[in-house]
């Protein structure tokens, strides 16, 4: 929100030419044109469909879905605009939420104990994915491809037999309780997503996180520790792909072995959805908000309007590409001039 | 006529009067194997344009490098206005007022003016967060001081025409308090009109007391603005003209090694 409007203060459609000036604005009301897209969905659906998605329930689990996606697509905002990607965040959520539930109900520890064990678990896998890929100049393709592998290794050859079971008390509360009618999981996306739009767009931190991503030896030549800028955002998706984590178990109980297969691609879609470019450099939260809103309708209305669940991938595929190529296409026409 | 005074005081003040705002003795500095610098001398007086010319491999951009805190020297001394310093790095240089634009490499395009001119030096007002305001405020003030015509601080820097950017480089080197600034080939990639603006500008800091090193291939741009010309050869001085008292076949005699020009007269 922010970012939006610190553009508008002094127009920067003034940079000239007409074509210029469309482009640029077309890209600064980003995500107005996200936002009008995804509430055109939300009135398709509630036109077509409304006896199904207008009820209370369906909206409600949308919304559960939609928060954990925003959550974790927040995290990989901050690794994909500082110019890296993690594809291991699917395995990540798997790992960290059946260890969550594992040492809740196998080993029946104390919340307050395993909710900071699993947060420093996961800050530390992304430390882990940051200083490989840093160090050792690989690729964060290639690094996290790895670890994507690995760790849903560690997760099938460690549990055999998920746990279940409810912790109750506090804990189911805060993650899987109610006011009024909304459930806990969107007052904790909203505070994430307050969060760290704030810290990317207004704190030196944030500055060079888009720094390093846009041109990385100007960033470096500038004096600012690229190395550290990106180690940092891998480690702020592995903390909020941890809480993600403790969301689910208080919400669910449990989850099976499986749990996060694939959902690197619902991750990374909702990013660049919301205009985030894969290439670094460019983004921003509220965008990935829209994004992540924009996926969970469209999951949630191809199975309403009587799609079987398997055309889902295809439609998510498309629509990541369609993203991407609509955001180069812009992107390309920008530099021209 | 102006070029010409101007010149003459550059070259007096160039050769005794007064210390040297940056001075480098016997600077070496090898790469594996390879000798890219063999104990060149340097010296910047304050307010002279100096041009830094060489073939490729000549290790012009190792002296700059060295300088500016970019690569550390295996031997000899660096002073500043007469006292020894040590440079190690680029914070270190940036504090004794040594900016450097690199060609190309100054600028995050996604990013607007503000940012850029503020990159890595982002004033804070409180809780980590960027003084916004303070940018915007002082970005207009240098680019109005150095008579750089951008539209708007918030434009970004991608949109921007190729000597508008680099005029944006400069404006952070200035910004960043430098006295002494390093334009490494400042109008390679610029058209012909962008070029002439460059220049203009690079006078503009020079009548402001700025010294300014220009890295440059382009004799035509060296003899429009340069004050003395340091010409380097494998990785060694190869000799320093004044430029009202050579000519650019002096200059390229320098460059090549005079004794391979005769060569190819003979021949």
């Amino acid at each position: 929100m922010a970012e939006l409007v610190l553009r508008d203060q002094e127009g920067v459609g003034a940079v000239g030419g007409s074509e210029r000036g469309v482009l640029q604005r077309l890209r600064d009301t980003r995500e107005l044109g996200i936002a009008v897209v995804a509430i055109a969905m939300f009135v398709f659906l509630a036109i077509v469909r409304t006896d199904t998605f207008l009820t209370t329930n369906n909206l409600i689990g949308v919304a559960q879905r939609i928060s954990l996606l925003t959550i974790i697509a927040v995290g990989m905002t901050f690794v994909m605009i500082s110019g890296e990607i993690d594809l291991s965040v699917g395995s990540m959520y798997g790992l960290l939420a059946i260890g969550l539930s594992e040492m809740l109900v196998t080993w029946g520890w104390n919340p307050i104990l395993a909710m900071p064990v699993i947060i420093l678990a996961g800050v530390a896998l992304g430390f882990i994915n940051g200083f490989i890929t840093t160090t050792f100049g690989i690729p964060s393709f290639i690094v996290t491809l790895g670890m994507l592998a690995l760790l849903r290794g560690v997760t099938l050859t460690w549990i055999r037999t998920p746990p279940f079971g409810r912790v109750g008390g506090w804990f189911d509360r805060i993650f899987g309780g109610y006011v009024w009618e909304i459930p806990a999981q969107v007052f904790w996306m909203v505070g994430v997503v307050i969060i760290a739009a704030w810290v990317l767009s207004q704190t030196r931190f944030g500055y060079h996180v888009y720094a390093t991503g846009g041109n990385p030896q100007a960033a470096a030549n500038a004096g600012i520790d690229i190395r550290r800028v990106k180690i940092a955002c891998f480690m702020i998706l592995g903390g909020l792909t941890a809480l993600a984590s403790c969301i689910l178990i208080g919400w669910l109980h449990g989850v099976s072995r499986n749990h996060g297969t694939g959902y690197e691609l619902d991750v990374i879609a909702a990013v660049v959805i919301g205009g985030t470019f894969l290439f670094g450099g460019a983004g921003s939260v509220v965008g990935t908000f829209l994004g992540a809103t924009i996926t969970g309708l469209l999951t949630n209305g191809l199975i309403l309007l009587g799609f079987e669940q398997d055309t889902e991938q295809i439609a998510k595929g498309a629509v990541i590409i369609l993203a991407v190529s609509l955001d180069t296409w812009i992107r390309r026409r920008q530099r021209i001039a | 006529m102006a070029e010409q005074v101007r010149s003459s005081i550059a070259a007096d003040g160039a050769d005794r009067r007064d210390t040297p705002l940056l001075e480098a003795r016997g600077i070496c500095k090898s790469f594996l194997h390879v000798q890219a610098l063999q104990d060149v001398n340097f010296r910047v007086y304050p307010g002279e344009i100096v041009a830094l010319v060489g073939d490729n491999g000549a290790g012009k951009s190792t002296l700059m490098k060295v300088l500016c805190g970019a690569h550390h020297a295996d031997r000899g001394e660096i002073f500043i206005e007469g006292r020894p310093v040590t440079i190690r790095n680029p914070h270190d240089a940036q504090a004794l007022g040594i900016a450097v634009v690199y060609q190309d490499l100054a600028l995050v395009n996604q990013r607007d003016v503000a940012s850029n001119v503020f990159l890595g030096r982002e004033p804070k007002r409180g809780f980590g967060v960027v003084d916004k305001p303070r940018m915007v405020r002082e970005s207009r003030q240098v680019l109005q001081r150095l008579k750089i015509n951008i539209p708007s601080v918030y434009a970004q820097v991608g949109l921007l025409s190729g000597g508008q950017r680099q005029a944006v480089a400069i404006a952070r080197a200035i910004h960043q308090g430098g006295r002494l600034i390093f334009m490494d080939e400042p109008t390679a990639a610029l058209g012909v009109q962008e070029q002439a603006k460059v220049l203009k500008l690079i006078e503009d800091l020079k009548a402001e007391g700025t010294a300014v090193v220009v890295v440059s291939h382009n004799l035509q741009h060296v003899f429009d603005v340069a004050d003395r010309i340091v010409v380097m050869r494998g990785g060694r001085n190869a000799g320093e003209r004044i430029k009202s008292e050579t000519t650019p076949e002096e200059i390229v005699r320098l460059i090549v090694g005079a004794d391979r020009i005769r060569a190819a007269e003979v021949a």
